[in-house]
């Protein structure tokens, strides 16, 4: 027996080609949203690796430092380093913002970070690490910096010297490490002429500027500009103990909460995640409601067009079967063509994307299995009509 | 006449609808035909020749009465064959009006088909269409796609599908309608020697005066009845 | 639909299906999970390690002087201003001084006072010393006339008791001779104090310098202690360095470094590190030396920040690697080493590390060995490698 299938897609391949073609193109946006969604979870879970952290101490009462904002005391890290089953504990800033090149600038999470500690960039793709104290950056891929480059984060510049990748915030923003008394500065000190206003303002207070006191009003300006806070302390908990029972240590000391990376993936994958997976999943029944049309429009059109050719086969013979198994095969070919496209066009088309976009390969697999179960039911509709068709109209034309 | 073969109806009927509406298309008909014998079935339009050829290709059921078919009873008030679908691919062949060639398969495959359907492994059924293709002096055109046939091609080629599973009867419903006397003719020429070739039943309804004059027996239906008639029988060269 | 060329048309869609399936096969291998992970390799080897330290320093002035009056009082006059080059002892500023001239005035008149309150004394001294020397030749005169009885004795202890009365009035007039010296010294020192309290509300230079400040006009009140000029002495200016503590290991007075001022950052400056200080920042956790300038330059304004780089003696001859090459697992740190086909974690001990990221490695490694130092993601004990000359710097 001949595949009926197999020669009405040979015969009118260039109809089924475009077609799937534009299947295609429709599923390969399906997998992009999919990978959109993959990519966000990808990028916490990324952040949260490349941090290289079991615990992250933050302010009590907050979900920072990514989630909410968090600010401690840049000594409280001494303390937790003399906890049992600590083995580094280090001050690490994060703030998102602008990272300026000439006459460009871009949206970028600046980290302070000490080296060699937890919150440095695990490796890199090109240049070097930092080695002075001040004023050296690392950057993300995804910034468009080069090494070599001289970029502006708020008051000072900072010479780029080496590159990483994948080094992203939970919402997409790339990287710039700086020393952490730098980004301290970056974080806390404020404009110059907000200084000067805020010295001027001191200078007229009478209780601050005494002239009894001579050094007082120096005094104050100079604790007023200091900055002496973090945003969080990441923790590598040592070899054989648990990181909760680390992390239920910390909790004790009143001030501050501790995170486990469990708890930490639950925050930003949960919480901060949620609403946009919410719009994502929504989008993507649509576009799979939207694709089972397409596949029924185009199947149904498909057989509506052979109508007559489908009587003469009943008359002479066919069993309703063959005729069904050949409307659904079209309909399951069409559905493989598309996947097929669909699959490389957003595996070509992904990298262009501005925010990361993983393809998983079990969302392929998933993907093709639901294709295929969207294509055989949206076959449904024309094999009805198919069986609906009496042979007897083939006489008496 | 031999009236064990070929074909056999006996007071068949069939009525549409039911009470005042009730509309009797078919009244107690009765026909006969012999293997090899070409019979035509004329009469105006609305007489129920396509209900009679309808019965006859088992796709409407009649009201009452008998169908033989090559010495089995197909229907006697009522089907006597389970599957009718495997009778009208087994036993009964269809030329149309318009070929009806399928499209997407090339001419042998549309022969082919039908032997495939039944079961044959397609070695066999394309060397079956292929014997068939020649003996229509189509074969020159078997790996051809349909559509680059003329029309009197593929006419020949639907013949040769009707013929495809040795169908004791074959149905053709107005073959030469479209056509011009001369092709016209040839048709009826093929399909008399197909009939005696292979000892097939043929019935033709027609209206076409062109080719009445052809057949040595004719069945004028008007009305739903049938009357036996003679027909010219004019010789085709 | 036909296409031209019916005989192979079975095989163009065969075709068309290879290689969509071929185009899915390399999709699928090359990128996502599945891909091999890209990475670099480096040999690791012999060669010199120039360790530097660097930090942010700020230029101050060794020396400062803050001039101010010994006590509360109002500015009278200020004659210099920021900038002015003064030299040491010249008058820079004068206090008001008010009542302090009266002040001197009323204890030089005390003074004055207290001198002739001494004459007095001395005069009375002089008084009492001839009463007595009077009354002691009278009561020898009279014992001698009562020892011949010629007298009786009443009368001479009578002259006895004169005498002993003139003695005691001479002790007394010396006493208040003495207390009146006494009290001389005390109003001339009380004068010459006066004197020196008015000397103090001239503000003198104490060396040569520069004006850096003038923080008070005349006529605004200061209390004592409180600076109404900032002296500085020029060629006195070094930068205040400071380095992280844990990146200063090997600073010591002698290291040769090289200065970048912020004001003027294409000119490279050298100087040498004179001190580092004995007490660190606890807070900042930062030590600080004091590096001084081999020549100042001009220009250079205090509180002005510069950037040093101190130079360690160079590690010649040792293991080298990029310091991108160091990794971290859990809070080990080390290198991913390929050896035999296989990819391994192993454990370094680093040493020196230059600015330009070369670091000395001084254990766990030998020459020749061969690691990864860029790689496109975090590497685990199976990781897929594909070594590549270079990593793709576009995202």
């Amino acid at each position: 027996m001949i595949s009926l299938a197999g020669r009405d897609i040979l015969h009118s391949w260039g109809k089924f080609v475009l077609t799937g073609l534009g299947l295609g193109l429709l599923i390969g946006v399906t997998f992009t949203m999919a990978g959109v969604y993959r990519g966000m979870v990808d990028d916490a879970k990324v952040l949260l690796n490349n941090s290289g952290a079991d615990l992250w101490v933050v302010q009590k009462d907050t979900l920072g430092p990514y989630a909410e904002s968090s600010s401690i005391p840049d000594d409280v890290y001494r303390g937790i380093l003399g906890m049992p089953g600590v083995a580094q504990a280090a001050n690490v800033t994060y703030l998102s913002m602008q990272a300026r090149k000439g006459n460009t600038d871009v949206r970028a999470m600046v980290v302070g970070f000490e080296p060699g500690q937890p919150g440095e960039p695990g490796y890199l793709v090109a240049g070097r690490r930092i080695t002075r104290g001040h004023y050296e950056a690392v950057a993300d891929v995804m910034t468009g910096f080069r090494v070599g480059d001289r970029i502006s984060i708020r008051r000072h510049d900072y010479a780029v010297v080496g590159l990483t990748r994948r080094m992203v915030s939970s919402g997409g923003d790339p990287m710039v490490f700086i020393p952490l008394k730098d980004a301290q500065e970056a974080q806390f000190l404020k404009d110059n002429d907000a200084i000067v206003n805020s010295r001027a303002r001191t200078a007229e207070n009478p209780a601050l500027n005494r002239p009894g006191v001579p050094g007082l009003l120096d005094a104050i300006n100079a604790s007023q500009t200091s900055n002496h806070n973090v945003n969080t302390v990441l923790v590598r908990v040592a070899e054989g103990h648990s990181p909760e029972a680390v992390a239920q240590d910390i909790r004790r000391w009143k001030h501050l909460q501790a995170y486990t990376r469990a708890q930490m993936e639950d925050i930003l994958i949960a919480k901060l995640i949620a609403t946009a997976s919410k719009q994502i999943g929504m989008f993507l029944v649509i576009l799979m409601i939207v694709s089972a049309a397409i596949v029924a429009f185009i199947i149904y059109t498909m057989t509506l067009g052979k109508i007559r050719e489908i009587a003469v086969l009943k008359l002479i013979g066919t069993h309703n079967l063959t005729i069904s198994s050949m409307i659904l095969q079209q309909a399951l070919g069409l559905g493989l063509i598309g996947f097929v496209i669909g699959k490389i066009a957003a595996t070509l088309w992904g990298p262009l994307f501005p925010k990361y976009v993983l393809l998983l390969p079990e969302d392929s697999v998933r993907g093709f299995f639901i294709v295929m179960v969207v294509c055989m039911l949206a076959s449904t509709l024309a094999i009805r009509a198919a069986l609906k068709v009496d042979p007897a109209t083939a006489i008496g034309g | 006449m031999d009236q064990g073969v070929g074909i056999q109806i006996e007071g068949l009927s069939k009525r549409y609808g039911a009470g005042d509406t009730a509309v009797d298309a078919l009244k107690e008909v009765n026909m006969h035909v012999a293997p090899g014998e070409v019979v035509g079935l004329i009469g105006p339009s609305g007489s129920g020749k396509t209900t009679l050829l309808k019965c006859l290709g088992a796709v409407i059921e009649p009201t009452q009465g008998r169908m033989t078919l090559g010495g089995e009873a197909i229907y006697d008030n009522g089907w006597k064959i389970s599957d009718l679908r495997v009778l009208r691919r087994d036993r009964i062949g269809f030329v149309f009006q318009a070929p009806y060639l399928i499209p997407f398969l090339d001419v042998t495959d549309n022969v082919a088909l039908l032997p495939m359907l039944a079961g044959r492994p397609n070695g066999e059924a394309r060397a079956r269409a292929l014997e068939l293709l020649t003996a229509l002096d189509v074969a020159h055109r078997a790996k051809a796609e349909t559509s680059e046939l003329s029309g009197g091609e593929q006419q020949r080629v639907s013949i040769a599908r009707a013929l495809a599973n040795k169908p004791p009867v074959i149905l053709a419903d107005e073959p030469t309608a479209p056509l011009d006397s001369e092709r016209a003719l040839a048709v009826m020429r093929i399909l008399n020697q197909m009939a005696m070739q292979y000892q097939t039943a043929i019935i033709v309804v027609t209206h076409d005066e062109k080719i009445i004059p052809t057949f040595k027996r004719l069945y004028n239906i008007r009305d739903g009845r049938t009357v036996e008639e003679a027909g010219k029988g004019q010789a085709l060269q | 639909m036909k296409i031209p060329f019916t005989l192979p048309r079975q095989i163009w869609f065969v075709l068309f299906g290879v290689v969509l399936l071929l185009a899915f096969g390399w999709v699928a291998l090359k990128s996502g999970p599945f891909a091999p992970i890209k990475v670099t390799l480096t040999q690791v080897t012999k060669g010199e390690v120039a360790p530097a330290l660097f930090g942010i320093g700020t230029v101050e002035a060794r020396r400062a002087y803050l001039i101010g009056p010994t006590a509360a009082g109002r500015v009278g006059r200020v004659l210099v201003d920021v900038g002015d080059t003064v030299k040491g002892g010249q008058l820079l500023a004068e206090m008001d001084p008010v009542d302090l001239d009266k002040r001197v005035a009323s204890a030089v008149a005390a003074a004055g006072r207290g001198r002739s309150a001494v004459t007095t004394a001395e005069a009375q001294v002089q008084d009492a010393k001839s009463r007595q020397a009077l009354a002691a030749s009278e009561a020898r005169r009279y014992i001698d006339l009562g020892k011949k009885n010629f007298i009786s004795q009443s009368v001479v202890d009578a002259k006895l008791q004169q005498q002993q009365s003139a003695d005691a009035q001479l002790s007394a007039g010396e006493s208040a001779l003495a207390s009146a010296r006494q009290d001389l010294a005390r109003l001339d020192a009380e004068r010459e104090a006066a004197q020196q309290q008015r000397g103090n509300i001239r503000l003198l230079a104490p060396v040569d310098g520069v004006v850096t400040s003038r923080d008070a006009e005349p006529g605004s009140t200061v209390i004592a202690g409180q600076a109404v000029l900032k002296l500085q002495e020029p060629g006195s200016l070094w930068v205040t360095v400071r380095l992280d503590q844990g990146r200063s290991a090997g600073v010591r007075a002698g290291l040769p470094a090289d200065i970048v001022l912020r004001s003027s950052p294409d000119k490279g400056l050298t100087g040498k590190v004179v001190r580092v200080e004995p007490i660190s920042d606890s807070v900042t956790e930062e030590r600080i030396a004091q590096v001084a300038f081999d020549t100042l330059p001009p220009g250079v304004s205090s509180n002005e920040m510069a950037e040093v780089t101190l130079h360690l003696p160079a590690a010649s001859d040792v293991l080298v690697l990029p310091n991108a090459a160091l990794r971290h697992r859990g809070a080990q740190a080390g290198v991913w080493l390929r050896a035999d086909g296989t990819l391994r974690f192993v454990p370094v001990k680093t040493g020196a590390e230059g600015l330009d990221g070369k670091v000395q490695i001084v254990d766990g490694l030998k020459a020749g060995d061969e690691v990864v130092v860029y790689s496109e993601r975090e590497l685990k004990d199976d990781s897929r490698i594909k070594v590549v000359d270079k990593l793709g710097t576009t995202k």
